[in-house]
């Protein structure tokens, strides 16, 4: 089967590779021309996909850092006097600084407020571009150099062509690596939930910037490429109807895919080259079918095969795929106790310790003085009604949330404030209380993204040894192999995870916090929503972990579960901290019985109070 | 101190037509939520229509301005009804839907008037006032008067009207507000006009103060946005705020750099909202993680 | 803040029987209410309690119509509400406290109690509601200019309730109106409910806390994926080993 799929693949890339040959044989040189400026477009659409597809990005400026390095490009060759390729070299740099700068502002804002911030930082760039003498005001710079190479008469349209086709598939195939490696998968987890990305590792600011970087470079690539194509740059090339017309293009032909991007790209281009006598026409042809496209094709075009089957097999037309429908979740496999995770087990010092915690949100005071010790190898139960700070507490830990007064030590170390994917680094794994899975990514990339321990700056190595990540990659999807059949996955791997029942979305949340080999796992509400039969196997699940020598904490409304499964249990009302000990002695505490039950008849015959430890 | 003043005055007026399109974008954002890029070509169709029944069919200034505003009204219900099945489920997909909206605005003002543009006489032809030495034209203090009308009549229309408080009801909880009887999308119909005739109006006012052509409708529609966002999104009295302030911004901008004075602003406007998210008067979060 | 006496008679009305049978709701590949039948008796209180998850708040929001839904019927009184919209539900009499509270945060107390009665003309007997909504808690009397979401969540909470009130409902759902509440607010919301209840208004109120719907209610329903589990009166129930095991902890 897969064989035949990566046969079929090399046999169409080989095909597509032979058209591309000879395709200039076919055309006339007006033609050729219009080949050409549609790889400049592609490849500027390739670059916004990567920033808004991928990475969720919103941004304006891509037709900027197209008119960055262009701009740069001539003024190198025509007034500082370098030759072709050296100013490209440099007109790059231009735009990859340009981009990183545009990105600064997304570090603070998302959606639409980075929209209108990166078109104005576009408007400014034109205004810059129209006004300045170094960029020939209005009429813009010609008389550019063009490439040179020894022996190929670049000045001829069929001739770059060729350059343009190398340029093209070399920047396509990069960006498919990236999307399919580590860099990519975190980029479209981040994409899918920023919160989720970053506990589970995922440097967000990092990979925003990355984000920008890529569109800039890919701009900057196109904006070279036109320089030495026209030989002359004008200030209307980059206005903000060309930007909505490349966004066009990126959701026409379907934004999360980089080959719909592409094809985007070549269909706008080519349209507006057939209505050149009708702009206007053209226009409002593309206008109108990027409203219709965001209404009943938000993938575009990219996305149609996949409705198509999944319409089919709703008909009936086609045999069920064996995921979503009939395969049941496998048994879970226990961890053998002999290979602890964690090795420190038998240090006294406490794995977390939060000292006076407070968390309040504008006068609403969630967490009020909050103490909680916890000791490594422990499993710990965080019970309380509803509302009373229990999610809050855990948002504070994985630190979503800093807090407003307080301290948190894990393992000894200061982690105040600290971002989330810091602390995820430090080994603290979290599952979230309704479900955070990443909704685009299928399941064994939900995994995949979590094993997946390199820094964002070590992203270098794309550039300079792509092997080396392509091998990383292939030893992640072993190891993902390992935990989707570890936690009876192996059926749903391929499955989005809105697709699949609750109890396995559930338990897929908990093997891509496992897939962090953390040493404290937090759970919220993990039995949520889980018939008797699944939160008996839930249970297994928790114990086998602990037996690796993971720290758990479980926030659960199932009191059974939490009395079997908990060494010490704390209770949180009204944001502090009412009880803590036994299962056997918070059930007993009056405290316990008053804050769920009420003033109850159940409250009489109590022992004695236990010591709690009520905060302030 | 009279060159600082005469820049001020200046700066306030033309604020004052990108306050009313911040006041559009801002209403329609607070009643539905929904960051609408159409708005500003909006304007421009509102500046043509009346702009055409002004010159063309010799109606009254005002008259022409109302009519204008029925119009781009009409504008408003067919983009919300298009865009209605996105509504409270993808922000950034709603958000390029009008985005598309505006291109086809864009060409088709281009199809019926040309390329080319026009320009339109005041309505006011009286000499400017002169006050302590500082020229004002009559028809800018017009056009802050009835900048300050319509944003009294949309605070008395929010604050005091039964319609008004449940519009703003829908954009804060729209389940709830259905659970009470309100019918959401009506609301969200009725906020989309009210926002369409406020840009008619902008686009009207506009008209004698700049050249009205299909593209004028990017640069007002992004500085509005701008001046809305500046104020705090969602705030009326923040959306006069930041539309006055990135008029004055423009206006000295223009002033010491001339030509340079967009990319002025728009640096100027990136770094306070980097600084302050929240704008002004803002008090929403803005990442809605 | 319960102690005054006042009558607030006007705010309820003569209740009618709910009867739902069939209620079924369908997340993607998952039931959330699989299936049930339950009815609300005129002038009863009925509570709903089961685990988070088990399709407590899915059943509330279904029956309004917010979510997507298949039932065979559901019938107020004589009247068929079963493809009655959720945004006319009020206007034939089904009051909602959502989960969570769910107050218009930015509009002022006054407005959100206002809003509540956005169905029927605003006049001079809306004014009398408005009243007897602040005799049943005064600190929103008190907080009348206050912007809601300014409110502590006990008194969000009230004002939810009061909001819903302000419609006159035939019958209230509350959607676990103790989530969030220390529990001396929650052991006023429940003086409140009872009082309420005590003066004939029909209710189905869902919570996670089984003490408070025991002491409201008189018949209670126990949700299990989806399911009606077990039915009983809420004194039985909260003798019920197996309930004060999984629900109480005990």
């Amino acid at each position: 089967m897969r064989t035949r799929a990566t046969a079929l693949r090399a046999g169409g890339l080989l095909i597509l590779a032979v058209i591309g040959w000879l395709l200039p044989y076919q055309l006339d040189s007006y033609s050729i021309h219009v080949v050409d400026v549609m790889i400049v477009f592609a490849l500027l659409a390739i670059g916004l996909g990567l920033a808004m597809g991928i990475a969720g990005q919103i941004n304006l400026a891509q037709v900027a850092f197209f008119g960055v390095a262009a701009y740069a490009t001539a003024i190198l060759t025509t007034k500082a006097g370098y030759g072709f390729w050296t100013s490209a070299i440099l007109a790059l740099a231009a735009a990859a600084a340009f981009g990183l700068v545009v990105g600064l502002p997304a570090l603070r804002i998302q959606s639409h407020y980075l929209g209108i911030v990166t078109l104005g930082l576009a408007l400014a760039f034109t205004n810059w571009a129209t006004n300045a003498t170094i960029t020939g005001g209005a009429e813009g710079i010609s008389g550019i150099a063009g490439p040179i190479l020894p022996g190929i008469d670049l000045s001829s349209e069929y001739l770059y062509y060729y350059l343009e086709l190398i340029v093209f598939a070399i920047a396509l195939a990069f960006g498919l690596f990236v999307v399919h490696t580590p860099l990519g998968r975190r980029m479209r987890a981040m994409r899918d939930d920023a919160l989720a990305a970053g506990a589970i590792g995922a440097e967000v600011p990092a990979l925003r910037m990355t984000a920008f970087l890529l569109a800039s470079v890919y701009g900057g690539l196109a904006g070279v490429l036109y320089a030495g194509l026209i030989r002359y740059v004008a200030p209307e090339t980059f206005s903000i109807a060309n930007m909505f017309f490349l966004l066009a293009m990126v959701i026409i032909g379907g934004r999360q895919s980089l080959v719909g991007c592409v094809v985007g790209a070549a269909g706008l281009t080519l349209v507006r080259e057939l209505l050149a006598d009708y702009p206007t026409y053209a226009q409002i042809a593309y206008g109108t079918v990027v409203v219709l496209t965001v209404v009943f094709a938000p993938t575009g075009l990219a996305g149609i095969p996949a409705r198509l089957r999944s319409t089919a097999s709703r008909l009936g037309w086609t045999r069920q795929p064996a995921a979503a429908g009939t395969a049941a979740l496998g048994p879970f496999e226990p961890y053998t106790a002999a290979q602890p995770v964690d090795s420190d087990t038998r240090r006294t010092e406490p794995i977390l310790a939060i000292d006076n915690i407070d968390m309040s949100f504008r006068g609403l005071q969630a967490l009020r003085g909050v103490q909680l010790t916890v000791a490594p190898g422990e499993i710990r139960g965080i019970v309380g009604p509803n509302g009373s700070g229990k999610t809050t507490l855990f948002n504070v830990i994985s630190g979503l949330y800093k807090p407003t007064g307080g301290t948190v030590h894990v393992s000894g170390r200061n982690l105040t404030g600290a971002s989330s994917h810091r602390l995820a680094r430090v080994g603290i794994a979290r599952t979230f209380q309704n479900l955070r899975l990443f909704g685009q990514l299928t399941v064994r990339d939900n995994i995949l993204v979590a094993l997946d321990d390199t820094r964002t700056y070590q992203a270098w190595r794309y550039l300079l040894w792509p092997f080396g990540i392509w091998r990383h990659d292939r030893n992640l999807r072993t190891a993902a192999d390992e935990i989707l059949t570890r936690y009876g996955l192996a059926a749903f791997g391929d499955a989005l995870p809105g697709a699949l029942p609750y109890g396995i979305q559930r338990r897929a949340e908990i093997a891509r916090a496992m897939a962090r080999r953390p040493r404290l796992l937090l759970l919220d509400e993990p039995a949520a929503g889980l018939n008797g039969e699944e939160t008996r196997q839930l249970s297994e699940i928790v114990r086998s972990i602990r037996a690796t020598g993971v720290t758990v904490i479980v926030i659960e409304h199932n009191m059974s579960l939490v009395m079997s499964l908990c060494e010490r249990i704390t209770v949180l009302a009204g944001g502090t901290v009412i009880a803590e000990g036994t299962p056997a002695e918070v059930a007993q505490a009056p405290q316990v019985i008053e804050a769920y039950l009420g003033d109850s008849d159940l409250s009489h015959d109590v022992p004695a109070p236990v010591p709690t430890e009520i905060a302030s | 101190m009279q060159i600082f003043f005469q820049t001020l005055i200046g700066g306030v007026s033309l604020g004052a037509v990108y306050a009313l399109v911040a006041l559009g974008f801002s209403l329609v954002y607070r009643t539905m939520g929904l960051v609408n890029f159409s708005h500003g070509n909006v304007v421009m169709i509102g500046a043509y229509m009346a702009s055409t029944f002004y010159l063309t069919a010799k109606l009254p200034f005002a008259l022409a301005t109302v009519i204008a505003m029925a119009v781009t009204g009409l504008i408003g219900v067919i983009i919300e009804r298009v865009l209605r099945p996105l509504e409270n489920k993808d922000f950034d997909l709603m958000l390029i839907g009008t985005i598309g909206f505006g291109i086809v605005l864009e060409a088709l003002a281009t199809l019926v008037w040309g390329a080319t543009g026009r320009a339109v006489p005041s309505p006011v032809p009286a000499a400017p006032l002169d006050l302590f030495g500082i020229k004002v034209r009559t028809y800018d203090l017009v056009v802050l008067a009835i900048a300050a009308a319509a944003t009294a009549l949309l605070m008395l229309f929010l604050q005091r009207t039964k319609r008004g408080a449940a519009m703003q009801a829908v954009a804060m909880d729209h389940e709830a507000a259905t659970a009470v009887g309100i019918h959401v999308g009506r609301s969200n119909a009725i906020a989309f006009v009210l926002g369409a005739a406020l840009a008619a109006l902008a686009g009207s006012l506009v008209g004698p103060l700049l050249y009205v052509s299909p593209t004028m409708g990017g640069t007002l529609g992004i500085k509005g946005f701008a001046g809305a966002i500046l104020g705090g999104f969602g705030s009326i009295p923040g959306a006069i705020a930041g539309g006055i302030a990135i008029g004055v911004l423009d206006s000295f901008a223009a002033g010491h750099f001339q030509g340079y004075s967009e990319l002025v602003t728009f640096l100027v406007f990136t770094i306070l909202i980097v600084i302050r998210p929240t704008g002004i008067f803002g008090e929403r979060t803005v990442n809605r993680a | 803040m319960t102690t005054t006496a006042a009558t607030t008679a006007d705010l309820t009305t003569q209740g009618q029987a709910l009867t739902v049978t069939g209620l079924t709701v369908q997340y993607g590949g998952v039931r959330a209410v699989d299936g049930i039948d339950f009815t609300v008796e005129a002038g009863q209180a009925v509570g709903v309690i089961g685990s988070n998850g088990a399709g407590k708040t899915s059943t509330l929001k279904a029956l309004m119509g917010l979510i997507p839904r298949k039932l065979t019927s559901l019938q107020l009184g004589d009247k068929d509400l079963s493809r009655v919209k959720a945004r006319d539900m009020v206007r034939h009499g089904i009051g909602y406290v959502p989960e969570g509270r769910h107050v218009f945060a930015g509009l002022p107390v006054e407005k959100n109690l206002l809003l509540g009665a956005y169905a029927k003309p605003w006049n001079a007997h809306t004014r009398t509601a408005v009243d007897e909504v602040y005799e049943l808690f005064p600190v929103l009397g008190e907080m009348r200019h206050r912007l809601a979401g300014a409110l502590s969540g006990g008194q969000q909470q009230m004002l939810a309730i009061g909001r819903a009130l302000m419609a006159q409902p035939s019958v209230l759902l509350l959607d676990e109106p103790s989530m969030g509440l220390s529990p001396k607010l929650v052991g006023e919301i429940a003086r409140v409910l009872q009082r309420l209840s005590a003066q004939g208004l029909t209710m189905l109120l869902v919570e996670q806390n089984a003490k408070l719907t025991f002491d409201v209610t008189s018949t209670c329903l126990v949700m299990e994926n989806g399911k009606v589990a077990m039915t009983g009166t809420s004194t039985e129930l909260s003798h019920d080993s197996r309930v004060r095991q999984i629900y109480l902890g005990l």
